[in-house]
């Protein structure tokens, strides 16, 4: 049996609208948030879950995590229903919501620990091993007797974190933990998450809108549209369907005459040229010319005095994915 | 059990921090009861009233020196219901009530006792009919003593009954204020007890509010014999368990309709 184990679940919500003019009553929108997803994750799995926004991923955290009940569908995750046995199950996992906080706001967050360490009944000499070592791993030391209001935002996740792990859960679940990070921030945090997966074995199931956390740390990743699962699998698999298009930027030492005034017509066809600061940018697919020979008709042409060479950035690649997939 | 251990000694601790308030609200309490005072002062001046002035007095200074316990409310749980972080409570392996019910007990008799000995102290000073006076008796003072903790469970019940339409709205400010209206008025923080009509008065020493502060004053100051003790505790303590069982019946039903909205 595998460690989560979702099937075909759902879940739905009523979203009351502002009474129209001319109209009585309000109108109620039934949402369907979730339409029968199925998926199972293994013990020791850094999964990524990615959507654009309200394709139900958050609400796939708030089930699994207990907070929300399905309207039908089955959960288990080491052999418990969330929402069914609430109490137990949630000793068992830690959970981060990017955009909230679990710390008080007015209090030493070495205070909010203390309370954390007796709400899980964490005893004294495992709460101390864990603390110290989250607190060298998440970088701390300084910031333990501050209260959480006087924090930067990066620093407060990290707090958050360590907060969410002081009682070792096997299931961590991240709600979007790098939004609005900086890059050194977000280096730490993927560093450090990479480290709790390796080293404990922690199962972490992470949501997020950044591309780069997805591949620097997941090694499955699923995507999800419309409350429907739309992938399952490697990053890698998904990006090459989508990854269809090369930059090429080219710089000649003279421009060559061959390209004409108006370029396009000039060079093989489906390539889009523009023209820029005396640089040629140019889009085209792999597929239909192989980069070899577009590197040969580029080369033939004159004197290349400088040259970089492109795939999609990845953000575009999923865009041009949802677009695809009609999300 | 250790977590709301550790709850009550973390929000007591917290609420010491807020001294800048504390001096605010002293200052504030000590107004109106001046106010109030002599507003009483003169009252009698016209006509005398049944109840003798040093009593109106002793009343209406316990009632300011308490006041904190009776209307304080959990900002961060406000908070945590409009944006949403209540989420965090609900993956915590504790019982939200309790939980909730122990954080506000520990700010209210933190709140209330950081304001009201010192105002206590004060009107000790003041001269006689100004200020207050001491206790009816030793019994009474101890009889009081339980009676302002029985109180302060049906304070921390009512507490949380109007939390729970605050999970329902998601604005404090509606239900709060309404039911503060009732507090305020039938808990004689407005106007004593003592001082209403004895046939209204059967009824409202009958109700919740006036077992939050009415019922311990009275014994203080001798109002209710010791006799009677018995008898007042134990309507305190049947309206305590009663509000928290509504309460918490409330909150149940308030998790299981608990959606969480955004990301």
């Amino acid at each position: 049996m595998s460690y989560i184990e979702v099937n075909n679940l759902r879940k739905t919500f009523t979203v009351r609208k502002k009474r129209e003019k001319g109209k009585l009553f309000r109108e109620k929108e039934i949402v369907e948030a979730l339409q029968g997803i199925s998926f199972v994750v293994e013990k020791g799995e850094l999964v990524g879950y990615i959507g654009p926004n309200g394709a139900g991923k958050s609400t796939t955290v708030k089930i699994l995590s207990g907070i929300l009940t399905p309207e039908s569908g089955e959960a288990k995750v080491g052999g418990m229903v969330p929402w069914k046995e609430r109490k137990e199950y949630v000793k068992h996992i830690g959970v981060v919501f990017g955009q909230r906080s679990q710390l008080w706001w007015d209090v030493p967050i070495l205070d909010s620990y203390s309370l954390l360490k007796d709400i899980y009944r964490i005893s004294e000499k495992d709460y101390k091993g864990r603390l110290n070592e989250l607190v060298e791993a998440l970088q701390l030391e300084k910031l333990l007797r501050t209260p959480l209001r006087l924090l930067s935002l990066g620093q407060r996740m990290r707090a958050e974190l360590c907060g969410s792990l002081l009682h070792r859960p096997e299931l961590l679940f991240l709600d979007e933990p790098t939004i609005g990070l900086d890059a050194v921030s977000k280096l730490s945090l993927r560093d450090f998450l990479k480290w709790e997966n390796k080293e404990h074995g922690t199962t972490i199931m992470l949501t997020t809108h950044d591309m780069e956390d997805i591949a620097e740390l997941c090694s499955r990743v699923m995507v999800l549209g419309h409350g429907q699962k739309l992938f399952d699998g490697k990053l890698k698999d998904l990006l090459e369907k989508y990854d269809t298009v090369r930059n090429v930027t080219v710089k000649y030492d003279v421009e060559p005459i061959c390209f004409g005034d108006d370029y396009e017509p000039n060079f093989p066809r489906g390539v889009k040229v523009t023209r820029k600061n005396g640089e040629l940018r140019l889009t085209y697919s792999p597929n239909e010319i192989p980069t070899a020979d577009m590197l040969a008709f580029l080369q033939s042409a004159g004197t290349i005095n400088e040259m970089t060479l492109e795939s999609e950035n990845i953000d575009h690649l999923i865009a041009a994915m949802y677009k695809e997939m009609d999300l | 059990m250790r977590a709301y251990i550790s709850v009550f000694r973390m929000r007591i601790k917290m609420e010491l921090q807020y001294r800048g308030a504390m001096i605010g609200g002293i200052v504030c309490q000590m107004f109106f009861g001046i106010v109030l005072v002599a507003l009483y002062h003169a009252l009698y001046e016209s006509k005398a009233q049944a109840m003798p002035i040093e009593q109106v007095s002793t009343y209406v200074w316990l009632q300011q020196a308490f006041f904190r316990m009776m209307v304080a409310t959990d900002p961060d749980l406000n908070d945590k219901i409009k944006n949403g972080s209540i989420s965090y409570d609900l993956c915590r392996p504790v019982n939200m009530y309790t939980f909730y019910y122990i954080r506000v007990a520990a700010q209210k008799l933190m709140g209330s006792l950081m304001r009201g000995i010192p105002m206590i102290i004060v009107t000790f000073l003041l001269p006689k009919g100004w200020g207050i006076t001491l206790p009816a008796s030793g019994g009474g003072l101890f009889c009081g003593l339980i009676a302002l903790f029985l109180g302060l469970l049906c304070m921390c019940a009512l507490e949380n009954i109007t939390m729970a339409f605050t999970m329902r709205t998601l604005d404090s400010r509606g239900m709060q204020s309404l039911l503060n209206l009732l507090m305020v008025t039938l808990s004689g923080n407005l106007l004593p007890l003592t001082l209403f009509p004895d046939s209204w008065q059967k009824v409202i020493t009958m109700l919740p509010y006036a077992q939050l502060l009415d019922a311990p004053i009275r014994l203080y100051s001798g109002e209710y014999l010791i006799s009677e003790a018995p008898l007042i505790l134990l309507r305190q303590a049947g309206w305590a368990l009663i509000l928290i069982l509504i309460g918490v019946w409330f909150w149940e039903q308030n998790r299981k309709k608990m959606i969480i909205q955004g990301g």
